[in-house]
């Protein structure tokens, strides 16, 4: 008898612990009159490891964790001093001197030193770091003395000499071998940024304590807690009832009622962001031999009505695009020349395939390869992340039946699509990107080099699958371009040579919806300025900007919000899993 | 002589026989009319079945697809666009209700039948057998049944493709275990009594015992269980579609709420979205439980007794 009362004090007090291990206040060591900032949005990160993670809301991570020796202003991404106080060009350009702030350290009181810097750049190219490598790939360091160092580059760069790779520190990445590197979770939390990671719970969230070392001194904010929503309305939920001082990837259709709510701001944040429906042109595996004719993918433009999308999916308030954004600045983006436009037009496109010789030959309504071939049928991938994968899917496959191109949907989360798309097992899908300030990153994803092959298929941009040596012979020209107009003028040639080819149909310039808080929080900061989003922008400056109105408590009440809260919770625990694919918009882009 | 007698007997046996089965019908269906919920959850079907066969007739399945829609409002309300209004790309809900009801019954009705053709072979084969086979079979139900419907289910669903045959698949996989343990203690009980234990005696052989001691027996159980077994079928469905592991490209009851879901139905205040669907879930499954019940207190023997 005492056995079995013990067995049952036993698991209740397993339960005890699991109880406490779940509840959300003991997930950190929050004090009661800490100043805590609490932001919601619908993706969790991938890896606070900057050498291995792709995801914006790891970009997040990074742009607080880590300074940079160039800072960008807020306002106009002007190039301004960040670690380093000073630079000095020499060699033709080819090399520059930085000379750090004095007495910089890291979170955990090391001392930030030049050798930090070469350290990173130098082991970035060598083992060409993701996020670092289209920086750094021509670019040698070496330290001069502790606050002095120069880079070198072997080609002419026309982007020194900004230099925002995120400088890692070199104590804690030494100890990381080049294999180990891959699978290093990055849960050091050291770094440089007014922030630093503190705790991440899979799927829950995820909290950045304020950095006492940071080179502008300490924030007035004393932690970042994020919190990533599986549901994009409970986190609406959670903004309106002040659960949340700010909320990003708000959807559409709630973003114009949200901006008619008491003490809340909506923020349609433009950095560059555009979303395209991707064709597998052919040049990497497997896919749809029809993409591979240029006409058929130039029929498909034809027939996707892109202001339909617009005006239906994104509710009027995105814009309508032709070609790829590879910036945030929009001079970067050609003008499309009215001739060579894919207008919305389904008899053409009709036309253009009953010219290339696609025809009905079984007559079930699908086109056929030529000579009695196959039936056209496209794999269709449909993002289950993202709240508009499900409607684009709609008009799209309806257009395609109407243009006699069969279609066949499979619903992919945002970590099975990577791979998918790798390994040919898709024809076709809509997704987004999220560019850097440079053109330059963007650019490169669209070479041959960076199509996805049998031996690697994960480690690809071109997720396309598109190859035209001349746009690669353009990128190597415009990579060491250093005149500025002639460098635009190269890469609006690139641009409108790949809208040509159309292996993408650019829906929109979409801007990231936003809101924010006015009733606790001061000194939201939009980057760029009246455009820009106020954080997860490109270096994220309003975090450390922020100052408390008042003494605000950090815990709230349990009130419909934490219901919502505890509710979303439970989904997320089943999710944690693996077992709820419900994981809602990510944009595969990358962005610094 | 013998031959001119045999001959009316054994057409005589087959109509006493068909004349038996057909009063036993005609006492089931006079006990089932007496249940007030069973004949309310029968009318409530039937208009269901109705509005599915007729929805071809009542709604243009052009109302479906947002690419014919783009000339009706987003979001309008029943009074601003009859007669239940539009979503968020315009498609009206009305057609999707009604084509959505279609899919509803039919994987409710296709994944049931499987879920009891399993059910009953493995519960017919375990409680007649027995022995090895039966401590196998049982082991097996056993351990589907330990494991927790709903992520088994979502864990299937996720690994297959969304299909309409997958998801009926998924459904029978998960719940044929209750029917397989509630046939097995049928037919344990049915092949003790009496007239088996003679006819096993006087040499008939396993199958014809089967065939006609044990199924026939046990066959109304089935029958109850199977109406008790529809709207489990049509939750999963509902709740399956409603996680997005549904058919992607057909309108259900379960997808409509999804995409409801998605589109922030309830933060728009849309209503007409929302409630049409789980109104009609609601109802179908109550009157499957409300016909099944009535089936099972007159076919089960146990319920039957206590009445």
């Amino acid at each position: 008898m005492t056995g079995r009362r013990r067995s049952v004090f036993v698991v209740m007090l397993a339960l005890g612990i699991a109880l406490v291990a779940v509840a959300p206040s003991a997930s950190g060591a929050t004090k009661k009159n800490d100043i805590v900032l609490r932001v919601g949005t619908t993706q969790d990160i991938d890896s606070p490891n900057p050498t291995v993670g792709a995801l914006v809301s790891s970009y997040e991570v990074w742009a607080l964790q880590y300074a940079t020796l160039t800072d960008k202003a807020a306002a106009d991404f002007k190039t301004i001093p960040g670690l380093a106080e000073s630079w000095t060009a020499s060699n033709h350009g080819l090399t520059y001197t930085y000379t750090l702030r004095k007495g910089l350290k890291w979170s955990d009181g090391q001392p930030l030193t030049a050798d930090d810097v070469v350290y990173t750049v130098n082991r970035a190219r060598s083992e060409q770091w993701t996020n670092f490598d289209s920086t750094i790939a021509h670019i040698t360091a070496k330290v001069i003395d502790p606050t002095h160092l120069s880079l070198t580059s072997s080609i002419p760069d026309p982007k020194l000499p900004i230099m925002d790779v995120y400088i890692v520190p070199k104590h804690i990445y030494e100890k990381v071998t080049k294999k180990g590197l891959a699978s290093y979770k990055g849960l050091d939390g050291i770094g440089s940024g007014p922030f630093t990671l503190k705790h991440w719970s899979k799927g829950l969230s995820w909290e950045m304590d304020a950095n006492p070392n940071y080179w502008r001194g300490r924030p007035a904010v004393d932690r970042v807690i994020f919190r990533p929503f599986t549901n994009a309305d409970a986190m609406v939920a959670a903004l309106k009832n002040g659960e949340l001082d700010a909320a990003e990837n708000v959807p559409s259709s709630s973003f114009r009622q949200l901006q008619k709510a008491k003490n809340i701001v909506g923020v349609a944040g433009q950095q560059g962001g555009f979303d395209e429906i991707s064709m597998n042109s052919g040049a990497g595996v497997g896919g749809n031999p029809a993409l591979k004719d240029l006409r058929v993918r130039q029929a498909i433009s034809h027939a996707i009505d892109k202001q339909t999308i617009e005006s239906r999916v994104y509710n009027g308030l995105t814009t309508v695009a032709d070609a790829i954004s590879p910036s945030a600045n929009p001079e970067w983006i050609p003008k499309i020349p009215a001739d060579k436009r894919f207008n919305f037009d389904l008899a053409k496109a009709n036309t253009i395939l009953d010219d290339a010789g696609y025809k009905d030959t079984n007559g079930n309504g699908i086109r056929n390869m030529p000579k009695g071939g196959a039936d056209i049928t496209l794999r269709y991938a449909e993002r289950s992340e993202s709240p508009y994968g499900a409607p684009i899917r709609e008009f799209v496959t309806g257009w395609l039946r109407k243009i006699g191109i069969g279609t066949s949907v499979k619903v992919y989360n945002d970590t099975q699509l990577t791979p998918a798309i790798g390994k040919g097992d898709v024809d076709m899908f809509a997704w987004g990107w999220v560019p850097f300030v440079d053109p330059d990153p963007e650019l490169s994803y669209f070479q041959c080099n960076q199509v996805p092959t049998k031996a690697d298929p994960s480690g690809y941009s071109n997720d396309a699958s598109w190859c035209n040596p001349t746009y690669d012979k353009l990128y190597k020209q415009q990579n060491t371009e250093l005149d500025h107009a002639k460098r635009v003028a190269i890469v609006h040639q690139m641009i409108t040579l790949m809208y040509e080819q159309a292996p993408y149909v650019v829906l929109d310039y979409s801007p990231d919806f936003q809101a924010y808080r006015t009733d606790r929080f001061t000194g939201w900061v939009k980057q760029p300025a009246n455009i820009g989003p106020v954080i997860f922008s490109n270096t994220s400056p309003s975090y450390f900007l922020l100052k408390p109105i008042s003494k605000a408590s950090s815990g709230g009440g349990l009130g419909a919000g934490a219901v919502i809260a505890i509710i979303v919770g439970a989904v997320i625990i089943l999710g944690g899993g693996g077992l709820l694919l419900r994981r809602r918009q990510a944009t595969a882009g990358e962005r610094e | 002589m013998t031959a001119e007698v045999a001959t009316p007997r054994v057409v005589g046996r087959r109509r006493i026989v068909w004349i038996r089965r057909r009063r036993a019908l005609s006492r089931v269906w006079r006990m089932y009319r007496a249940s007030k919920p069973g004949m309310i959850g029968l009318v409530v079907l039937l208009v269901f079945v109705v509005l599915a066969f007729a929805a071809p007739a009542l709604a243009s399945s052009s109302g479906l697809h947002a690419i014919s829609t783009v000339q009706n409002p987003t979001w309008a309300s029943p009074s601003k666009f009859g007669p239940l209004g539009t979503d968020n790309l315009g498609r009206t809900i009305g057609a999707q209700f009604l084509w959505g009801s279609r899919i509803s019954l039919f994987v409710g009705l296709a994944a049931t039948l499987l879920t009891m053709l399993i059910g009953s072979v493995v519960g017919i084969a375990a409680g007649f057998f027995g022995g090895r086979i039966e401590g196998v079979l049982m082991r097996i139900t056993e351990w589907f049944l330990v494991i927790p419907f709903l992520p088994l289910a979502i864990v299937l669903a996720s690994v297959l493709s969304r299909s309409l045959f997958n998801i009926i698949l998924v459904i029978a996989i998960t719940s044929w275990p209750f029917t397989a343990r509630l046939i097995r203690a049928q037919v344990l009980s049915v092949k003790e009594r009496g007239y088996v234990d003679r006819s096993r005696a006087l040499g008939a052989s396993r199958w014809h015992l089967t065939t006609r001691h044990i199924v026939p027996n046990v066959a109304p159980l089935i029958l109850a269980n199977t109406t008790l077994t529809v709207p489990i079928a049509i939750l999963t469905e509902t709740t399956l579609s409603f996680l997005g592991l549904g058919d992607p490209s057909r309108a259900s009851w379960g997808k409509m709420l999804n995409e409801a879901f998605d589109a922030g139905a309830i933060g728009q205040h849309a209503w007409w979205y929302y409630v049409p669907p789980g109104l009609g879930i609601m109802l179908v499954v109550l009157a499957f439980t409300l016909c099944g019940q009535a089936l099972e207190e007159i076919l089960n023997p146990r319920l039957s007794e206590r009445a």
